[in-house]
């Protein structure tokens, strides 16, 4: 069963954003219309329920777009995107949290973000605790965190809301050795449980050794999709300076 | 509302997050009207003397000061809701009108407090229980509206063009003057009613002091008018707010 679909799917952004009133006013009696620049074009594919896609691609190819789109917060300009059940989007960890508030008052704040009732978030608080290995510090405000404890409290509350897709960019980048272990382990068992992973890296032997399949972007085009092996060797032959 | 424990947290977010390493903490919901209370009395009565008819020139003023500070502080707060929530915004889909909406609800939990110390007020000054009181409800349900309209078509604005944020400040400083707030309506200008009368606030705010100090009904064709407004207001700010919503993630 599909998880994500990608039908034909493009996005497009305004170049220089008009955002004085001024020239968006004088905008209107140009003829000619702002430019556009395509971050997608013509994007298919599609990840099935446990079935891990990976994303590789230079900077600026679209990579994080792709992203945007699966978790909604952005509208394709033509095709379309279809995805099934809950998404837990581990980027940038933490996105919700207030730096005031404790750890206990954010795990209930940012677990209702992602979608989790009350009642199951009371059901998961000491996991999620004790996978974040904060016990001392939850009622510590997240601003006296540093800035490890900061992302596995995160991670943590993420990765416990059950999610049919995972969403990941580069957040293995920033942890230490430990953290990215657990990390890793984690989402295996995420592959095990049938979630749909997709997985946004430039740490081309993770995506080697973690993805059924490979999307190689480039520019705003798919190049090429399919065997990771092979998607790698591409993008290396294509950019020999990685 | 399958969304409903979220909006719960939100506005709990709001009320813990603003008073957090202060001593006084959420007692400031309350210092912060009453400090403006005193002084405003202060000038307004005893260096200025503003005609309040029968009723002491404190109370005449604080039950309209206690409905425009809600009015103020939500619409200041809300226009910045969305754009403060820049980082959710770009990450997670959540409804965003969700913002906007935690925002005024935590105000509104502000201004009930406010609305406790007004109670004691009247009592202390010997105002009674009148009838009229029990269509307070009803005046605050198409205040609400009016404030929520407002506060999507601002809050949305905001996104495309900072420049509301910069001029909401001023635009809320003239809206009080306008508004019989400090002043009884009949100190207005025979010239200028017509215009006074296009504004939504006016007879909200007579409509709260008819009822809860006079013990007479809403001048109608006025608390209708404004009801209108408001629902008009409403319907238009949220279909205007949903439609620039698809956008915000492109442009915060």
């Amino acid at each position: 069963m599909n998880a994500i679909q990608f039908d034909k799917v493009s996005k497009k952004f305004r170049k220089g954003k008009k955002l004085l009133l001024k020239e968006a006013l004088l905008d209107m009696f140009k003829p000619e219309k702002t430019e556009v620049f395509w971050a997608l074009k013509d994007v298919s594919f599609e990840v099935k329920k446990g079935e891990t896609l990976g994303i590789i691609g230079p900077n600026g190819s679209g990579k994080s777009t792709i992203l945007k789109l699966i978790a909604g917060v952005m509208d394709p300009e033509e095709g379309r995107v279809v995805t099934y059940g809950r998404i837990a989007p581990l980027i940038e960890l933490g996105a919700g949290f207030h730096p005031e508030l404790s750890g206990r008052e954010n795990i209930f704040l940012n677990g209702s973000i992602l979608g989790l009732k009350n009642s199951e978030i009371e059901k998961q608080y000491m996991n999620i605790v004790k996978f974040a290995e904060l016990e001392d510090f939850i009622d510590t405000p997240v601003k006296h965190y540093s800035s490890g404890m900061y992302m596995r409290l995160g991670f943590s509350i993420a990765v416990h809301t059950d999610p049919d897709i995972l969403l990941v960019d580069e957040i293995l980048a920033v942890g230490d050795t430990n953290f990215q272990k657990k990390c890793m382990t984690v989402m295996q068992s995420f592959k095990k449980r049938q979630t749909a992973i997709v997985y946004v890296s430039h740490d081309l032997d993770t995506i080697a050794n973690f993805c059924d399949e490979v999307l190689y972007l480039k520019n705003g085009k798919p190049v090429f999709k399919g065997d990771p092996q092979k998607a790698i060797s591409k993008y290396l032959n294509e950019n020999p300076q990685q | 509302m399958k969304y409903k424990d979220l909006l719960i947290e939100l506005v709990k977010r709001e009320i813990k997050a603003r008073y957090k390493q202060s001593i006084l903490g959420y007692a400031w919901v309350i210092l912060v009207p009453l400090l403006n209370l005193i002084v405003l009395t202060v000038v307004f009565s005893y260096f200025i003397k503003i005609p309040s008819g029968g009723t002491p020139y404190v109370i005449f003023l604080f039950t309209g000061l206690v409905p425009w500070t809600f009015t103020a502080n939500s619409i200041s707060v809300a226009t910045q809701s969305v754009i403060s929530n820049t980082s959710l915004i770009t990450k997670i889909y959540l409804p965003r009108e969700i913002f906007p909406i935690a925002t005024i609800l935590a105000k509104m939990v502000d201004f009930l407090l406010t609305c406790l110390v007004l109670v004691v007020l009247l009592i202390v000054f010997g105002v009674s229980f009148k009838l009229t009181m029990l269509f307070v409800p009803v005046i605050f349900f198409f205040h609400f509206l009016l404030i929520l309209g407002i506060s999507f078509f601002l809050s949305a604005a905001n996104v495309f063009f900072r420049d509301v944020e910069n001029v909401i400040g001023v635009f809320l400083t003239i809206w009080m003057y306008v508004t019989p707030v400090l002043y009884p309506q009949e100190l207005i200008p025979h010239a200028f009613v017509p215009f006074f009368n296009l504004n939504p606030m006016m007879p909200i705010i007579n409509s709260y002091r008819n009822t809860i100090l006079y013990g007479t009904m809403p001048a109608w064709p006025s608390f209708v008018y404004a009801v209108v407004f408001s629902v008009v207001v409403f319907v238009l700010g949220y279909k205007f707010f949903k439609n620039r919503a698809r956008y915000f993630a492109d442009v915060i």
